[in-house]
């Protein structure tokens, strides 16, 4: 039981890794927003993941299992609603079409609206 | 204002109380026979309170859909196989992306059309492809003549397509099927 908590910690921990890598190597903004999100879900799900098999299987609490369930369920319910809006908030911020992408079609039916 | 719809209502309360019920430990308390009703009655009056406020904002259509064994077991076996699924595959992929020293990306927005009518199948989509990491969806615009079709702007990490349709089944596929069988 120990083994299995520490696998998925361990893959929780891989992802983070992965994912702050990403953050500070990515060239702009939204390429780093993509990159944390692998940070908000494989790698705080495999935590939870693994804090829930030590919750249930070596301490057998339930009450603090629900309370992680809970963590994990939140987590996953809110994250994306930030992300949107931090993207679209930057989005806004910038001229359109926006530089370094390979394509823009948003900005490019924005542009169409404006004329 | 919008009218308070009472389905809405009771949907709101009932979520809300079990939520207060699961928080204060008292789930497990009424099993061993200690459960103290002040703190029942407390959690009936706010969620009460709360679900009069907000009942209006968290449901628009049928607040009660969900309440079929068929859409039930396809929602459970959305959220255990096939999204998790395309969640491992897409957070592997990226973070092979991120940690390989030639940094292979080509990002860009991408405009893909939905088909799904309802507001929550549209919502559930829009945060699954968000959660999906190298993909994030920036914009829903109403689309179309009467404006009966949706559109996403889609930022892609990988533009592997700028055809709408094609772009849209290699971003979405399989996810929007299953979320059509719950949503309609």
């Amino acid at each position: 039981m120990r083994i299995a908590v520490d696998v998925f910690i361990v893959i929780g921990l891989f992802f983070a890794l992965a994912g702050t890598v990403g953050v500070i190597r990515m060239p702009d903004f939204f390429c780093r927003m993509q990159s944390s999100t692998n940070i908000a879900t494989l790698g705080v799900l495999g935590v939870v993941i693994g804090g829930l098999i030590y919750a249930i299987g070596v301490l057998g609490d339930g009450g603090m299992a629900v309370k992680i369930a809970i963590i994990g369920i939140f987590n996953i319910l809110a994250n994306p609603i930030a992300s949107h809006a931090l993207m679209k908030g930057a989005y806004a911020h910038m001229k359109k079409p926006v530089d370094g992408l390979v394509t823009d079609q948003l900005g490019e039916d924005l542009v169409e609206e404006d004329e | 204002m919008k009218k308070l719809n009472p389905a809405s209502f009771i949907s709101v309360f009932i979520l809300g109380f079990l939520f207060w019920m699961v928080i204060t430990g008292q789930i497990t308390a009424i099993f061993r026979n200690e459960a103290s009703l002040q703190v029942i009655v407390a959690g009936l009056v706010v969620s009460a309170a709360v679900s009069l406020f907000s009942a209006r904002f968290f449901i628009h259509e049928k607040a009660f859909h969900l309440c079929n064994p068929a859409r039930l077991v396809n929602l459970i076996f959305y959220c255990v196989c096939i999204f998790p699924v395309e969640l491992v595959k897409a957070n592997v992929d990226m973070a092979f992306r991120a940690l390989s020293p030639a940094l292979r990306i080509n990002p860009g927005i991408v405009r893909v059309p939905v088909d799904l009518k309802s507001e929550y199948g549209q919502a559930m989509l829009a945060d699954s492809i968000t959660l999906t990491p190298g993909t994030v969806t920036m914009a829903a615009v109403k689309d179309g003549e009467d404006g009966d079709r949706t559109c996403f702007y889609i930022h892609w990490i990988n533009v592997e397509s700028q055809e709408p349709e094609e772009a849209g089944e290699k971003i979405k596929g399989n996810m929007e099927r299953a979320i059509r069988r719950i949503w309609e």
